[in-house]
C-alpha cells in the first residue's frame, strides 16, 4: 500500500512516499517558509524519483498540527486535494506525536514541543512502549516556564525535540537531566510520517478528505467586541 | 503616551515616516480609529519610509496585504472579522515571528489575539475637518525604551497629552 506523507507543520516543508518495504523517495526543504511554492512541485518530485505515478497511491498522511498556521493550512489543503482527486482515504497525525516517534528507541521521557510564536510552545509528553511511543499528555500550549515546571514535577532524565528546544536553549539548560535532540530532530519528517501512518492504515484509521481538520491548539470562542465598527458621519472613506 | 496633531492627510503621512525611522525587524504597530481616521494613511507613510515602493491601499477586503521595502512590510485589516479566532487564522503571531513590520488596522479591538508587545496608535477626529489627533503608547518590551526617541521623532506634531 502506497502512502504518500505531506508535512508541513513547521518552518520546513517535506514530503515522502513509500510503502511496507520503506521510503521510496523523500523531500524536504526548510529555506525561508515557502511552502506553497515548495509543496506540490515537491509532491512530483518525489513521485517522479520514486517511481511511483500518483494514481498508485491508496493514502494520503497529513500532518495535521499544531504548528505554523500559514504551513498547515498548505499541507491540509493538498492532502485533501490529492485524497478527494485520487479517491483515497487521508491519515492525520500531529506534529507532536511525529517528532516524538523517530527517538522511540530512547528509554527517557519524551518531550516534544513546536515553538508556537507568542512566547509560547505546543507541547506533550512521550513513554517509550513496545513497537512506538505512548502520549502521556495531552496536547498542550503554554510558556516554556510552564513547560519547564511540568518537567520539574516529573523530575525524570528526559529528551527534548522538536524546534522549541532550539528557540529556548536556556530550558534545556537550565532544567536538569534534559538533553536536547538538536537540529536533526528538530522537525517533523514526512519519511517518519510515512513510516508510521502506514500500521494506522493498516488498521484502517482514515478519515475522509473533507474530514481533515488541522490542529491549532489555539481556540477562541470569543466575539470581537465591535461596538465601534457603525461609521461616524463624518468618515469620508473606509 | 505621546500625542500628536496633524493637520491634512499628507501630515498623518509625513509623520508615519518619521515614526517609521525607529521601527525594526518583528515590530507590531496596532491601528484604532474610526472609519476615516487615516489608519491606511498613517499606513502609506510608514511603507514610504520603509522603502515601499509599491502603492499602499486597505487591506480590508483581502485582510492581508505584504510588500518587500528596507524591511517587509504586512498590512492587515480585521475590520470584517466577527470571531476572535479568525484572528488567530490569519496566524498574526507567526507573520509577526518572521522579521518584517506587522501593521494591523482596528488591531486595538482584537488585542487578546495579538502578542502582548506592540506600539499602539490611536487616530481621532481633531477639531477641524482634516485635522487628526494622534496618541502613541507602547505595550510590552520592545517599545517601551523607544518612547523617548519616538518623542524626540515626532516633536514637530506633538501636542499636549
Amino acid at each position: 500500500m502506497l502512502i504518500l506523507g505531506i508535512e508541513t507543520a513547521t518552518p520546513q516543508v517535506g514530503c515522502a512516499v513509500g510503502d511496507h518495504e520503506g521510503i521510496r523517495a523523500g523531500f524536504q526543504a526548510a529555506h525561508g517558509r515557502r511552502h506553497v511554492e515548495t509543496l506540490v512541485p515537491a509532491i512530483g518530485f518525489v513521485c517522479r524519483q520514486g517511481g511511483v505515478a500518483l494514481e498508485e497511491i491508496s493514502a494520503v498522511a497529513v500532518d495535521v498540527g499544531p504548528g505554523l498556521f500559514s504551513g498547515l493550512r498548505v499541507g491540509v489543503s493538498a492532502g485533501k486535494a490529492v485524497a478527494q482527486a485520487l479517491r483515497v482515504p487521508v491519515i492525520g497525525v500531529t506534529s507532536l506525536d511525529l517528532l516524538a516517534f523517530p527517538v522511540r528507541h530512547s528509554s527517557r521521557l519524551i518531550v516534544a514541543a513546536v515553538d508556537a510564536r507568542r512566547g509560547e510552545l505546543f507541547y506533550a509528553f512521550y513513554r517509550q512502549v513496545p513497537g512506538g511511543v505512548q502520549r502521556l499528555s495531552g496536547y498542550n500550549v503554554g510558556s516554556p516556564a510552564q513547560m519547564a515546571s511540568e518537567l520539574e514535577a516529573r523530575g525524570e532524565e528526559c529528551l527534548l525535540v522538536g524546534d522549541g528546544a532550539l528557540r529556548y536553549p536556556d530550558l534545556v539548560a537550565e532544567a536538569g537531566g534534559c538533553e536536547s535532540g538538536g537540529a536533526s530532530a528538530a522537525h517533523p519528517s514526512a519519511t517518519a510520517l510515512v513510516e508510521l501512518a502506514h500500521p494506522l492504515a493498516i488498521r484502517e484509521e482514515f478519515v475522509q478528505p473533507w474530514e481533515l481538520e488541522p490542529m491549532y491548539l489555539r481556540r477562541s470562542d470569543a466575539e470581537i467586541n465591535w461596538e465601534r465598527r457603525t461609521p461616524p458621519d463624518w468618515a469620508v472613506t473606509a | 503616551m505621546i500625542a500628536c496633531l496633524t493637520k491634512s492627510v499628507d501630515d498623518t503621512k509625513a509623520l508615519a515616516l518619521a515614526v517609521s525611522q525607529l521601527v525594526g525587524p518583528g515590530d507590531l504597530i496596532v491601528l484604532g480609529g474610526d472609519l476615516g481616521a487615516g489608519k491606511t494613511a498613517f499606513t502609506q507613510g510608514l511603507a514610504q519610509g520603509l522603502g515601499v515602493t509599491e502603492p499602499v491601499t486597505s487591506p480590508a477586503f483581502v485582510l492581508v496585504r505584504s510588500y518587500a521595502g528596507r524591511l517587509p512590510l504586512t498590512h492587515i485589516d480585521v475590520y470584517r472579522l466577527d470571531h476572535l479566532q479568525e484572528v488567530f487564522d490569519l496566524g498574526i503571531a507567526e507573520i509577526v515571528d518572521g522579521g518584517g513590520v506587522t501593521v494591523v488596522e482596528w488591531g486595538d479591538v482584537v488585542t487578546p489575539a495579538l502578542p502582548a508587545d506592540l506600539l499602539e496608535v490611536r487616530l481621532d477626529q481633531g477639531d477641524a475637518d482634516d485635522d487628526r489627533r494622534l496618541v502613541f503608547d507602547a505595550v510590552g518590551p520592545s517599545w517601551v525604551p523607544r518612547m523617548g526617541a519616538l518623542a524626540a521623532a515626532v516633536s514637530r506634531w506633538t501636542v499636549d497629552a
